[in-house]
C-alpha cells in the first residue's frame, strides 16, 4: 500500500488528493498512521511501537488500522499495487 | 518593452448567479503582458452588472439580442466599430455564437477579428448528435435517444433504466427517476428550449470539466481541468479546485487534435468510481470559471486573442495544480445616470 504521488499531506493534518480534488482533515492520531504508511513503515513495527506509546490493545487497534486503510483506499489517497495485498 | 494597443469587444457582462464569461475573460485581457486593452462592453440588458462595475469596460453598447436576426446585431457592431475601431470580439453566449460564426467573414473585412469554432465543429457537437460524436472521435459518451414528443418517453424505459438525465437542446437538464418525472420534465424543456428534447444514460459518478483552446489546427493552446467544489440550485459553479489529471488532459488533447478545435471550449465529463470517463456535453466557448485557469498560470483570453490576430501562440502545458476559486455576491451602489444612460442612449 503507497500513499498516491498526487496526495500531499501537510504537518497540521491536512491532505489533499490533487486528482480527485477531495482534501480532508485529519487528527493527530490520523497525521501519525498516514505518515507512517507513507514511509512504508512495515505494519507488525508499528503495531508494536503504538502498542508501546498509546494505552491501546492489539485488537482494537488492528481494527481501526485497517478501517482507516479502507477509507483511505475509499477516498484514492493510497493506491494498491497488488490487489490481492489487503493491507 | 511597450505594450500593442488594441480594442477588444466582450459580451457576457451577465455575473448574477448564473454568470456569463464576460468578466472573467476582461480580467484575463487586462493581466496581459503583452497588449494594453481598451476594453469594449457590448450587453443585452441594462442591468448586467458588468455594466456598473468601475475600471471594467471603457464603454459600453447595448446590443439587440440574437433572435431579432444575426443581420441586425452585425449592423450594430459595424455602427459600433465606426466609433471604436474594434480588433477583436469575444462573443461568450452559445445563443449568439451562431450569429457571429455566419459573420465571421463580413466582420473580417471591416477589420474585426474573431476565433471561433467552424460551423461544423459547433453544430457536430451538440447535445442530439453526441452519440454520432462520441463514435466518430472514440470517446466514451451516455447512452441517449432524442425525444420529438411526449409519447416517445414511454420508449425510454426499453433502452436505458431509469434514472435518466433529461435535457433541453441548449440549457436546462432534470433527473427523472421514473417516466412520470421523466414526462414532467419534457414538457417544462420542451416548452423552454423547444425540440427535441434529449434522455441520458445517468452515468454515476463526479462531474469534472476542462477549459480549453484549440488552434483550430489540432494543437492544445491551453487546458486546465477542474473539479466543483460548491455548486448553486442552477448547477453553477461556486467553487472550484484545479486537478492533476492526465487522463482528463489526453482526452482533452485528442478531442482538440482530431476535430481541429479552433477557439475556447468547455468540456463537461463525469468520471466514474471505476477511473472512466464519460462525456456528457462540450461548451464550445470559454466557460464563466475562466479566471481560474488564468489564475492557476494559463491566461486564455490573452492566448485566443494572439490566435485572432494571427500570433503564432506556443501550447501552454504548466499550470498551478489545487488552485481554488471562489465566487462570491457584492453590492455595488451606483448613480441613476448610468442606468439611465445604457437604458436611453443604448451605450455609455
Amino acid at each position: 500500500m503507497k500513499i498516491s504521488e498526487e496526495v500531499k499531506i501537510s504537518d497540521n493534518g491536512f491532505v489533499f488528493n490533487s486528482k480527485t480534488g477531495d482534501s480532508f482533515s485529519l487528527n493527530p492520531f490520523g497525521l501519525e498512521m498516514i505518515k507512517s504508511i507513507k514511509e512504508g513503515k512495515d505494519f507488525e513495527i508499528l503495531k508494536n511501537e503504538i502498542l508501546q506509546k498509546y494505552d491501546v490493545d492489539d485488537l482494537t487497534f488492528e481494527k481501526d488500522y485497517y478501517e482507516f486503510c479502507a477509507l483511505l483506499k475509499h477516498h484514492q489517497i493510497v493506491v494498491q499495487d497488488n490487489p490481492t495485498d489487503f493491507k | 518593452m511597450s505594450k500593442q494597443k488594441i480594442t477588444i469587444a466582450v459580451t457576457g457582462l451577465n455575473n448574477t448567479d448564473n454568470p456569463g464569461p464576460g468578466v472573467p475573460v476582461i480580467r484575463g485581457i487586462k493581466e496581459s503582458s503583452t497588449f494594453d486593452v481598451r476594453v469594449i462592453g457590448l450587453v443585452y440588458e441594462n442591468l448586467e452588472p458588468g455594466i456598473y462595475m468601475d475600471g471594467l469596460c471603457d464603454r459600453i453598447f447595448q446590443i439587440p439580442y440574437p433572435s431579432t436576426g444575426s443581420d441586425d446585431l452585425t449592423e450594430r457592431i459595424e455602427r459600433i466599430h465606426q466609433q471604436e475601431k474594434i480588433d477583436v470580439i469575444i462573443p461568450n453566449f452559445d445563443a449568439e455564437l451562431f450569429s457571429f460564426m455566419k459573420n465571421e467573414k463580413r466582420l473580417k473585412e471591416i477589420g474585426i477579428n474573431t476565433f471561433l469554432p467552424t460551423l461544423k465543429q459547433f453544430q457536430e457537437r451538440e447535445k442530439d448528435k453526441l452519440p454520432e460524436y462520441g463514435k466518430k472521435y472514440g470517446i466514451k459518451v451516455p447512452k441517449s435517444i432524442n425525444l420529438g414528443s411526449l409519447n416517445q418517453v414511454e420508449d425510454i424505459e426499453e433502452k436505458m433504466e431509469y434514472p435518466v438525465m433529461i435535457k433541453g437542446q441548449f440549457y436546462d437538464a432534470y433527473v427523472a427517476n421514473n417516466e412520470e418525472q421523466a414526462k414532467q420534465a419534457f414538457q417544462k424543456l420542451a416548452a423552454k428550449w423547444g425540440f427535441p428534447v434529449i434522455a441520458q444514460e445517468f452515468i454515476k459518478g463526479t462531474e469534472v470539466n476542462v477549459i480549453a483552446l484549440g488552434d483550430g489546427k489540432g494543437n492544445t493552446i491551453a487546458a486546465v481541468p477542474m473539479r466543483k467544489q460548491y455548486i448553486t440550485d442552477k448547477g453553477k459553479a461556486w467553487g472550484g479546485i484545479t486537478l492533476a489529471d492526465d487522463k482528463m488532459i489526453n482526452i482533452t488533447h485528442s478531442i482538440i487534435e482530431k476535430t481541429k478545435w479552433k477557439g475556447g471550449m468547455e468540456l463537461e465529463l463525469i468520471k466514474t468510481s471505476a477511473g472512466e470517463y464519460y462525456l456528457i456535453e462540450i461548451n464550445p466557448r470559454i466557460p464563466a470559471w475562466v479566471y481560474l485557469a488564468v489564475g492557476a498560470g494559463q491566461n486564455i483570453p490573452e492566448a485566443l486573442i494572439k490566435l485572432a490576430l494571427g500570433f503564432d501562440v506556443q501550447p501552454m502545458t504548466d499550470y498551478k495544480i489545487g488552485k481554488m476559486f471562489v465566487r462570491y455576491s457584492y453590492d455595488m451602489i451606483v448613480d441613476l445616470e448610468k442606468f439611465a444612460a445604457i437604458s436611453i442612449n443604448k451605450e455609455i
